[in-house]
Formats: C-alpha cells, sequence, structure tokens
C-alpha cells in the first residue's frame, strides 16, 4: 500500500469527530486502524510488537495522566457541604466597580483554580448563577446590544482563565499529556519544566484578557453617554 | 511495590467503589454497562504493570467499545447537599491536595529523587489525607463522600480517560511512522532551514487540527509526532518542553474559535440565552488571533535567542 494510506488514522479523528461521534470509540479505531495500514500485526508475534499490545502498553504506561480520579471524592464531598457556594462568596467579597474589572478579577481565579490542579468547567457553575448577575448588574438599564456583549465577554472569561490556567499544575492533564507523548517519542522533558514554561504564556493570556475586557469597559461607557 | 504502583492501587480501589455504586443505581437505564466501565478501569489502574499489554490493550477496546454504545456518563451534576455552616473551613480539604501535592514533590527533589513521582505519589497523598480532612470536618460517612465522587465520575463520564487514551493513540502513531509522513509532507512545503515557517507550521498545524476536531488534547499526538519533534526539536536541539507546552497552547487559540468545542462556545450560549449561536466565539476571535501569532513570535524568538 502507499505511504500515505497511514495517514486515515488521522482523516477518522477528524471525519468521527466532525460527525460528533464518541470520542473514545474514534480514537480507538483510528489507532487500529493505522496501524493495521501500515502493517504491524494486531498482536505481537516475531518479536514485531502488535497494535493492541501498542495500545494496551500506552495505556498502561501512561495512567498517571488520569490519577486525578483519586481526588473526585474528596471534592465531591466538599461540594456537598459548600464548596461551590463558598466560592461564590469570594468572588462576590471582590465586587468590582466595572464589567472589565470583574472579569480580569475572575480570570485571575480561574488561573488559581488551574494553580491548584482543580479541574472544572466554570460556564455552569460560576458563570450562570454567579459572574452574569454581577457584570449586568454594575451597568445600570444596559441595552440587549450591551447585553450581548456582557455575556460573551463573562464567557471568555471563563474560557481564557480556564484554558491558559490549566497548565500551571504538573498533575492536570494538559501537561501530563505532553510529558507523556513527548516521552513515547524519545525526548527527555519533566513535568517542571513544562509548568515552569507555561508560565509566561499565562502571563500573556491574563494582560491580553485585561486589555480585552478594560477596552469593553471603555465601548460600554462611550455607548453610556451618549 | 513502590510508592507510584500504590497510588495507582489506591486509584483503582476509588474507581471500584464509583462502578459498585453505578451497579446499585437501580433505575438508571444502562447501569450494568456503566458499572462494567468503571470496573475495567479500576482493573486497569490496579494490575495494569502485571497484565500483559495485550489484555490491556482488549480491555481498552472493550472500554471504548462501552463507551461508543452509550454506557457511560451524563449523571446529574448537581449534588444533593445543603449549603453547609462550615464557611471557608470548607476550603481546607480541597486545598490539601495541591499543597501536600507540592510538599511531597519538593521533599523528593531535596532527597535528590524524581519530582514527577514525587508529585503524583504527593497527589495521591493529598487525595487521601483530604478524604479524612473532609471527614473529620463535615462528620460525614465514607459512602456518602463515595456517592458525592461518583456522582462528579459519572458527570464527566469516559471523556475522562481520553487524554491517556491519546497518548496511547501516540504510541501506535509513533510505531506507524504516521509522523515521519506527515514530517516529509511539511518538508516538502516548507524550507528545512527556515526556522520561523517551520514554528509557524508548527502552531498552524496545532490550531487547525483543533479547529476541525475541537479539541487540542487529540491534535496534539499527532502534530507532536508529524512536526514538533522531527523537525523542530531534533534538527535544532530545542528544549522539548518549552516547545511542547507551547504546541499546546497554541491550540487553545483554535478552541477559543471553534464551534467543534461544545462546551466552552455553544454551551454557554445557551445557558446565558444569548441571541447569536456565534456571540462567543466572535468575542474570542480577535484575542486567539493575537494569542496564536504570539505563541508564534515568542516560540520563534525562545529557540533563535536562546
Amino acid at each position: 500500500m502507499p505511504e500515505w494510506t497511514k495517514l486515515i488514522g488521522v482523516v477518522i479523528i477528524v471525519a468521527g469527530l466532525a460527525l460528533k461521534l464518541r470520542t473514545t470509540l474514534v480514537v480507538v479505531i483510528a489507532a487500529v486502524v493505522t496501524g493495521l495500514v501500515a502493517g504491524l500485526p494486531l498482536f505481537s508475534r516475531a518479536g514485531q510488537e502488535g497494535v493492541i499490545d501498542m495500545l494496551g502498553r500506552g495505556f498502561a504506561d501512561n495512567r498517571l495522566i488520569t490519577l486525578f480520579l483519586i481526588t473526585l471524592p474528596a471534592i465531591g464531598l466538599a461540594e456537598r457541604y459548600g464548596l461551590q457556594d463558598q466560592s461564590a462568596q469570594l468572588i462576590r467579597r471582590f465586587r468590582a466597580a466595572t464589567v472589565g474589572r470583574l472579569l480580569i478579577v475572575y480570570q485571575l481565579f480561574r488561573v488559581l483554580h488551574g494553580i491548584l490542579g482543580i479541574r472544572l468547567n466554570g460556564h455552569p457553575i460560576f458563570v450562570r448563577p454567579l459572574i452574569f448577575p454581577m457584570s449586568a448588574g454594575s451597568l445600570r438599564a444596559a441595552s440587549a446590544a450591551e447585553l450581548e456583549q456582557i455575556k460573551a465577554a463573562d464567557s471568555a472569561s471563563e474560557n481564557y482563565g480556564n484554558f491558559y490556567g490549566q497548565n500551571l499544575s504538573p498533575v492536570l492533564p494538559g501537561v501530563l499529556l505532553v510529558y507523556g507523548v513527548l516521552t513515547g517519542l524519545g525526548c527527555q522533558v519533566s513535568v517542571w519544566k513544562l509548568v515552569f514554561y507555561a508560565i509566561p504564556v499565562t502571563a500573556l493570556s491574563v494582560i491580553l484578557g485585561a486589555v480585552q475586557f478594560l477596552w469593553l469597559d471603555r465601548q460600554l461607557r462611550r455607548k453610556g453617554a451618549k | 511495590m513502590n510508592g507510584l504502583e500504590l497510588v495507582f492501587g489506591l486509584t483503582g480501589l476509588v474507581l471500584w467503589g464509583f462502578a459498585w455504586l453505578s451497579f446499585r443505581e437501580t433505575g438508571q437505564r444502562h447501569r450494568l454497562g456503566s458499572a462494567c466501565f468503571w470496573f475495567v478501569l479500576g482493573g486497569i489502574f490496579v494490575f495494569g504493570s502485571l497484565l500483559p499489554h495485550w489484555v490491556t490493550g482488549l480491555l481498552v477496546l472493550a472500554m471504548a467499545a462501552m463507551d461508543g454504545a452509550g454506557w457511560v456518563g451524563g449523571g446529574p451534576l448537581e449534588s444533593g447537599g445543603k449549603p453547609g455552616k462550615l464557611g471557608d473551613r470548607i476550603f481546607l480539604p480541597v486545598l490539601l491536595i495541591p499543597v501536600v501535592t507540592f510538599g511531597t514533590a519538593l521533599v523528593f527533589r531535596w532527597l535528590q529523587l524524581d519530582a514527577v513521582r514525587g508529585a503524583l505519589i504527593g497527589l495521591g497523598l493529598g487525595a487521601v489525607l483530604a478524604m479524612a480532612a473532609g471527614l473529620a470536618l463535615t462528620r460525614s460517612t465514607m459512602a456518602v463522600m463515595m456517592r458525592e465522587g461518583h456522582r462528579l465520575n459519572e458527570a464527566m463520564g469516559a471523556v475522562n480517560i481520553l487524554p491517556q487514551l491519546l497518548a496511547s493513540l501516540g504510541v501506535v502513531f509513533a510505531a506507524a511512522k504516521v509522523g515521519d509522513l506527515i514530517a516529509s509532507g511539511i518538508r516538502y512545503a516548507v524550507p528545512d532551514n527556515s526556522l520561523f515557517l517551520l514554528v509557524m507550521a508548527n502552531c498552524l498545524g496545532m490550531a487547525l487540527f483543533t479547529i476541525v476536531t475541537g479539541n487540542s488534547f487529540a491534535a496534539f499526538p499527532v502534530i507532536a509526532s508529524g512536526v514538533l519533534v522531527p523537525l523542530l526539536v531534533k534538527p535544532f536541539r530545542v528544549d522539548a518542553a518549552l516547545a511542547g507546552i507551547f504546541t499546546l497552547t497554541a491550540g487553545a487559540s483554535g478552541t477559543l474559535v471553534t464551534i467543534m468545542a461544545a462546551n466552552f462556545n455553544v454551551v454557554p450560549v445557551a445557558l446565558l440565552n444569548m441571541r447569536s449561536p456565534y456571540g462567543v466565539i466572535r468575542f474570542q476571535l480577535p484575542y486567539a488571533v493575537v494569542m496564536w501569532s504570539c505563541h508564534v513570535l515568542l516560540l520563534w524568538g525562545l529557540i533563535r535567542f536562546r
């Protein structure tokens, strides 16, 4: 078979995810098909490692990526006894005068989650019940267009803080995936160096976020003055 | 038995606990399938170093099939609990986890042992101490605590194992030399000696692949094996950690502008009842473009002028 047919695995991933099929199934099928097309045996034989063996080896060797599961009982228990309400209280104490400043604080708050190795989706937990009412409330009589802007900015603040903050922890899946893949490709890396090099990017993400949110403040002020 | 194996074992026990709770969930449609999935995953955690790789491989296929059949996940996210009167003290058990993680890593480093292992062993130790502290603080029971953990686990579902699965995909891609193929394609288009263009191709590939798949974690093994390692890290003797983490976050720019990342860009539109389905993406677009450009310039600069 021609060399390029090996790219079938990449095609399967792109097509499978675009069709919204189950990601786990798509990834495993892509792995098996790629291995077979490349002429690897299914199971190890005659000194050649099989595709299934590789899947098993990769999965067992990279258990460290999924270790965070062991923290779920403690976090779940804390949630039951008011962790989220208390977090909400914590944000409320930083009552900021403008939408932009509130969102800067919120982005930093989410980066802090990353540093602490806590992984969560803040849209339902913080943005909907808390950040949106606070940001809409700080602006009296906002127009529909302004509200739409504010909602978008609220969601963006969550995404910026979440995406770039999580790489500051050596035990979250982002850093551990990079560690696992690069080690598998024969590179010498340490998770501490990964975290170290993530610092400039995270700092930049916070600064750029601040610029955009303060710009939003300016726009809202101008419209309000008219 | 070393410390890390012990932590894997403990994680496996927690997963078996979740499996038992899934099994006990009468009335749940796929309780058996879900229980089976977490039981198998727990087994891989406990016995992963002892099982022959082909057995683990078959178990991985079985898990993917169970998730493909729609048996796993989709539980409610809300806790049934009531806000307590514990105040800020409720942060204590949760804060124990990172404090112990970093503390153990530091001790390992001080003893001149592997600090990566230290962090992971610390994570396990911190989780156990957090459980104990949480139980002492709330005067709750082990059963309640496991049920709360199970709730979080079910809400995330099989997505939990995706990064681990993608790392195994990377192993197969490396053996099939898929990376070399992509690398030779890019080498064909980009002159070998142009560091700037190679850095750009690396970051562009990562962002585009993430836009199409909606998942920067899925893009990373492909780009790392096809562009990053063969075309940048090896020929230019670049620090792999530096280039690796920059490549991953270059993908985040892709996540910010794609509707494929529904959790982040589409769900909030619904949650906040926005008028335009692209409202969040439109706001994030200029930020993503600037962030991406900064990645290219910074990565190039750090390699060129180190």
